[in-house]
């Protein structure tokens, strides 16, 4: 971390972050990030074959990856211990008939995520508590979600 | 017990702060199980005064040792293991429904633990002997020991593939701790011990337990169970276990869970679909919640009346109010319409505090409401006979 905050190129770089998704057939793909793949399916009712989450559970799974990071690193720089930590996550889609072309009411983007923090640790409850607002405030995820990121759509129509 | 409407515990007694602090270390592996248990020693004299001011007739230790009324034999058996449910979660494969009891629970993962069976059973320690041991030199009073039952034990320790590296199958499990457990009550009985509770609250659990509203203490089989199989798999254990012991009270205690005060999410529902299998056990007593109205009414009993003993909840261990004498003699006496007096034991719904770091009432209340148990007891002796 010492060389990140010491080195701007570096920093740079790691303010880009990469992903390819390939169809699979059916409703599935696979997901290639540096030399990592994983599979992304839907559940029956999405009419998908359920084999793996489906993105938006990646979402969720994504920001508790990153608040799970986030607050380990906040607790080590203030020299807290932790001896288990778990974030339960459940967020509510604002009208998923929108997604399915049912309907055009509202969107169909999570309207809240809840983020519940587990943790055992000798801190006193307002440490804690103080350590865990920090993350949510400093999440990479965190922010991408509650701010709007420009998307950018382009297209390559291969022969 | 001569006396009409002994007064009993289920078994456990909230734990002093110290001994929780003692209890972490231990679980650490900072202090090994004997200096643990010499500690506990001090908290359970506790438990016993309180008993014994109340006024209670037939003791436990509290359960002061334990961690909880099942995850305990971890200590004493070898090849049982307490693994979390973030461990288990990695063998299973109905994950989905782990994740929905630990919302449902409002829990996580890594504080839920379970004994899980990874190798060959064999007895490290005595499962309860030292317990009863102990308390021989500390009180005169007759003494229950509560045991987990071998129908709980087989189905919270059993975990496809886990367990499959020492029994091929639950029924070969389920064999060991019959055998374990016939052992230990013999022991108990030689030894002093005068009423052996069988512990098998997930009976319940077989009837009422929908995914959403089911505990860990089921372990992996869930919606895979056919209820009536279940129930008779149950039954048989019970009975292996006890065949032909006598000289010894044996009673199996059934309740609705015990871990939570929000009563919306314990079991809720009758006695009924149990009482054919109630019927086949050869206990001496039932030791069954009634205090609470999820329990449902006594009247299941109307066509089976008086086959058995009956150790009735009249005081619901996770309230704060202490339940007045009227209402648990009122208790007893729809009790009377369906059993002799002379079968009536008076106890709590459950322990105080079932899962040491969760007690659902402070040690105070828990006195005050076995007190007014022993009071509405000497009344009810007035009424219904010399004491």
């Amino acid at each position: 971390m010492r060389e990140v905050s010491a080195n701007r190129e570096k920093a740079e770089e790691l303010n880009v972050w990469r992903a390819r998704v390939r169809w699979l057939g059916g409703f599935r793909g696979r997901a290639y990030v540096r030399d990592h793949t994983f599979i992304i399916d839907e559940p029956a009712d999405l009419a998908g074959v359920d084999t793996a989450p489906n993105a938006v559970e990646y979402v969720l799974s994504a920001l508790g990856g990153c608040l799970t990071v986030g607050f380990i690193l906040n607790a080590t720089k203030n020299n807290i211990r932790v001896d288990n930590l778990e974030v339960s996550l459940e967020g509510r889609i604002d009208n998923i008939l929108t997604f399915l072309g049912l309907s055009d009411q509202g969107h169909p983007g999570y309207r809240e995520i809840t983020a519940k923090l587990y943790v055992s640790s000798p801190a006193d409850p307002k440490t804690i508590e103080e350590i865990w607002r920090k993350t949510v405030e400093t999440s990479p995820v965190g922010n991408t979600l509650a701010r709007n990121v420009n998307i950018v759509p382009e297209v390559s129509i291969v022969e | 017990m001569t006396k009409l409407f002994p007064t009993t515990v289920v078994g456990s007694m909230p734990r002093p702060a110290w001994l929780l602090t003692e209890l972490k270390r231990k679980n650490r592996g900072e202090i090994s199980y004997e200096e643990f248990s010499s500690i506990a020693d001090e908290a359970v004299l506790l438990a016993v005064k309180y008993q014994e001011d109340a006024g209670i007739d037939i003791l436990t230790d509290g359960e002061q040792r334990r961690d909880n009324f099942y995850s305990f034999v971890a200590d004493k058996l070898e090849g049982i293991k307490l693994m979390t449910v973030a461990e288990v979660m990695d063998y299973v494969e109905d994950k989905s429904r782990y994740e929905q009891m630990l919302r449902n629970l409002d829990v996580p993962a890594f504080a839920i633990k379970s004994p899980v069976a990874v190798g060959p059973i064999r007895r490290k320690r005595p499962i309860a002997l030292d317990e009863l041991l102990f308390l021989r030199k500390h009180t005169r009073h007759e003494i229950k020991i509560p045991l987990p039952g071998p129908y709980m034990l087989t189905r919270a320790s059993w975990i496809d593939p886990v367990s499959r590296n020492a029994y091929w199958d639950r029924e070969e499990l389920a064999k060991e701790y019959v055998r374990l457990l016939r052992e230990e009550i013999i022991q108990l009985r030689d030894n002093g011990a005068s009423f052996i509770q069988l512990d098998e609250p997930t009976l319940t659990e077989i009837v009422y337990g929908e995914a959403s509203r089911q505990t860990f203490m089921c372990a992996a089989i869930f919606s895979k169970i056919d209820p009536k199989k279940e129930l008779n798999f149950a039954t048989e254990l019970i009975n292996k276990t006890v065949k032909g012991i006598t000289g010894v009270k044996l009673g199996v205690h059934v309740c609705r869970g015990n871990w939570s005060r929000r009563e919306e999410s314990l079991l809720k529902g009758d006695y009924g679909p149990l009482i054919p299998y109630f019927q086949e056990m050869k206990v001496d007593q039932l030791v069954l919640e009634f205090a609470t109205q999820r329990a449902g009414d006594l009247s299941v009993f109307r066509d089976v009346s008086d086959t058995r003993e009956l150790g009735l909840g009249v005081v619901n261990p996770r309230t704060s109010e202490v339940e007045r004498e009227d209402q648990i003699i009122s208790k007893v006496e729809e009790a009377i319409r369906y059993f002799d007096p002379s079968r009536i034991y008076l106890n709590p719904d459950c322990g105080f505090g079932t899962f040491a770091e969760s007690p659902v009432n402070t040690a105070t209340t828990a006195y005050q409401k076995l007190e007014a148990m022993v009071r509405a007891a000497a009344k009810l002796r007035t009424k219904y006979g010399a004491a």
